[in-house]
């Protein structure tokens, strides 16, 4: 376990050094000079030079990458340009309020998609299974933003209600944080269900035509012990994999939906970062999605070998 | 003739089946399957030509006729400048679609031939390329779209170059896997014994079956590659107004979504639809493919 565990981490950590190059390197790709946009109309070449000196941005690229490698190192994430609020507690704000979007929705997909992917599986062919399939195949071809603005218009014209305009903490009010995250989660949620359900039928069928399965079925054994015993295992695994993809996807789509509904998430934070040509602010939020995405993978990989030994060894 | 009469009696005999019949059999055992082509050529005939489907223009601004609710005269209303959502939708199909294909064709070329290449030879260039694609795949896909068109502007040719940068790494893994599946295989090295060289045991066999896989993930990847233009478009980072794109005529009606939802609701539909039909097609093709 420990040589494996030992090279998975060596692998990451360099897949995320290469991105955080890659990262650094994005966003320096913009056309134009960065400065002379800040200043804008007032074209001073003594101000402009100053002002890129104090942004560092007089140094060649790679300096300037050694200075924010190193300063992530310790922690610092750097200075935001616009509003000289630190990157960091800022990214860290608004990391937490996609974790809850994200770890809601995981929830949400889990406990719809799972039961109806089994119950799909077991009637293969047959009628419930042709209506979930319908269900599966609408929900992952219907775009997340529209599912959501669907949404917001039926609770708005048939429910007469409609979420809150500014965002609340859990902290500060549990059940205005709730009412405001109910539609993005649910749209998302839907998306992912869709997904989830599709990829537990897939593994139903594939466990129920295996030889063990059908010798035990012809000996009798009842549907439902044949379930928890052999089925419920066997589809575990898999479970557990594609439970990451599935969050990777939703650390995408919150840019979407956070947008949609005026949610301060990492998502918007990327956006509004682009927008101002914040650098330090879309660096720093860049970085943590990646590494974010990449832990998560990580993690499942490491719970993967732990429930199924064999993969270490490949 | 010979004296001998075949062992097989006529009845006996394999009965030739032209591939149209075969087609056609297997289009009414997958009612799927049929619903998705009929779905892709009524699609393909609306790019092609979409001024029979509408004699409307979807540049005409009516300030008069603004946010008017669907009716006979505007069949799924009009917008906020009074163009016909219908003409916008149907005109607005040959711009998305068109974009899609062509990103995912770009993808497809340069990720394809990549990946058969490196899965073939092998070395350091494969591992290196190897490592690229991982870091191109942690980044998630929207994520990837949103800094890419964002960075450098919004602009078709952008939004193209970012839709096949997000691909090209899935299509250059399945290449890659495939051609080094190939390369192992005994027919590939008696053809090495005998003494064709590298290039043609390449051309003549490897690339030849990395080909259909290719093609299956095209199709597969397709439904997602929509999916990310029309939400770059929502974002404002895709094809810029005036011109009609799904993804641009669902953000101009975003802010008016409680008053006029139609504006909305037309093009989201048309992309489920295409999504769908496509999901249908693919996975068809998909199971064919690994019956293979």
């Amino acid at each position: 376990m420990g040589g494996y565990l030992a090279r998975r981490l060596a692998a990451s950590a360099v897949t995320a050094f290469v991105a955080s190059i890659a990262v650094f390197l994005i966003v320096r790709a913009v056309p134009g000079d960065v400065v002379a946009q800040m200043l804008g109309q007032v074209s001073d070449p003594q101000a402009a030079a100053s002002l890129r000196g104090f942004l560092g941005l007089d140094q060649p690229v790679w300096i300037q990458y050694g200075r924010w490698i190193s300063a992530v190192f310790s922690g610092d994430l750097g200075t935001s340009w616009t509003g000289g609020r630190p990157v960091g507690p800022a990214v860290f704000d608004a990391f937490l309020v996609t974790l809850e979007i994200g770890l809601l929705t995981l929830a949400l997909a889990t406990i719809v998609g799972v039961p109806l992917g089994i119950v799909s599986g077991i009637y293969e062919g047959r009628w419930p299974d042709n209506l979930i399939q319908i269900f599966n195949l609408l929900g992952l071809a219907a775009p997340v933003f529209w599912t959501g603005l669907m949404l917001l218009v039926a609770v708005s014209s048939f429910a007469g209600w409609s979420p809150p305009l500014i965002y609340a903490s859990p902290a500060e009010s549990l059940w205005d944080n709730l009412s405001i995250l109910m539609l993005p989660i649910l749209s998302l949620g839907l998306l992912q269900a869709a997904a989830y359900s599709q990829f537990v039928r897939q593994n139903v069928v594939t466990s129920l035509n295996q030889d063990y399965v059908r010798t035990a079925r012809a000996k009798g054994v009842t549907i439902r012990i044949l379930f928890f015993t052999h089925i419920l295992k066997n589809i575990l695994i898999p479970l557990i994999t594609f439970m990451g993809l599935v969050l990777v996807q939703i650390l995408g789509g919150v840019v979407i939906v956070e947008t949609l509904f005026s949610i301060p998430g990492l998502g918007r934070l990327l956006i509004s970062a682009i927008e101002t040509r914040d650098y330090p602010m879309l660096q720093g939020a860049l970085l943590v999605v990646v590494v974010t995405a990449m832990a998560v993978n990580l993690i499942i990989d490491l719970l993967y070998s732990v429930i199924d030994p064999r993969v270490r060894l490949s | 003739m010979s004296p001998i009469s075949s062992p097989l009696t006529p009845a006996m005999a394999p009965r030739e089946t032209s591939g149209l019949v075969k087609f056609a059999r297997r289009l009414k055992r997958e009612p799927g399957l049929l619903c998705g082509l009929a779905v892709m050529a009524l699609l393909l005939v609306i790019v092609v030509a979409p001024g029979l489907f509408t004699a409307q223009s979807p540049y005409t601004i009516s300030i008069d006729d603004a946010l008017q609710p669907p009716s006979d005269a505007h069949l799924f209303g009009t917008d906020d400048t009074g163009r016909d959502v219908f003409a916008r939708v149907i005109y607005g199909a040959r711009v998305t679609l068109l974009i899609c294909a062509g990103s995912l064709l770009i993808a497809a070329l340069i990720g394809g031939l990549v990946g058969a290449l490196s899965g073939f030879f092998g070395g350091w260039v494969d591992q290196i390329l190897g490592r690229i694609v991982d870091v191109v795949l942690s980044f998630p896909p929207i994520i990837l779209g949103v800094i890419i068109t964002g960075v450098l502007g919004p602009a078709t040719s952008n939004l193209i170059l970012a839709l096949s940068i997000i691909h090209i790494p899935m299509f250059f893994r399945i290449a890659r896997s495939g051609a080094l599946g190939e390369a192992g295989k005994t027919y590939v090295e008696a053809a090495r014994c005998v003494g064709l060289n590298e290039i043609t045991v390449l051309y003549r066999h490897v690339l030849r079956n990395v080909l259909p896989l290719v093609l299956v993930q095209y199709m597969v990847l397709f439904p997602l590659v929509l999916q990310i233009q029309a939400a770059l478009g929502f974002l404002g980072l895709g094809v810029q107004p005036p011109t009609p794109d799904w993804g641009a005529i669902l953000q101009q009606g975003k802010d008016t979504i409680l008053l006029a939802p139609w504006i909305s609701l037309f093009p989201g539909i048309a992309v489920l639809i295409t999504a769908f039909a496509l999901m249908l097609t693919g996975r068809a093709l998909q199971r064919s493919s690994d019956r293979r």
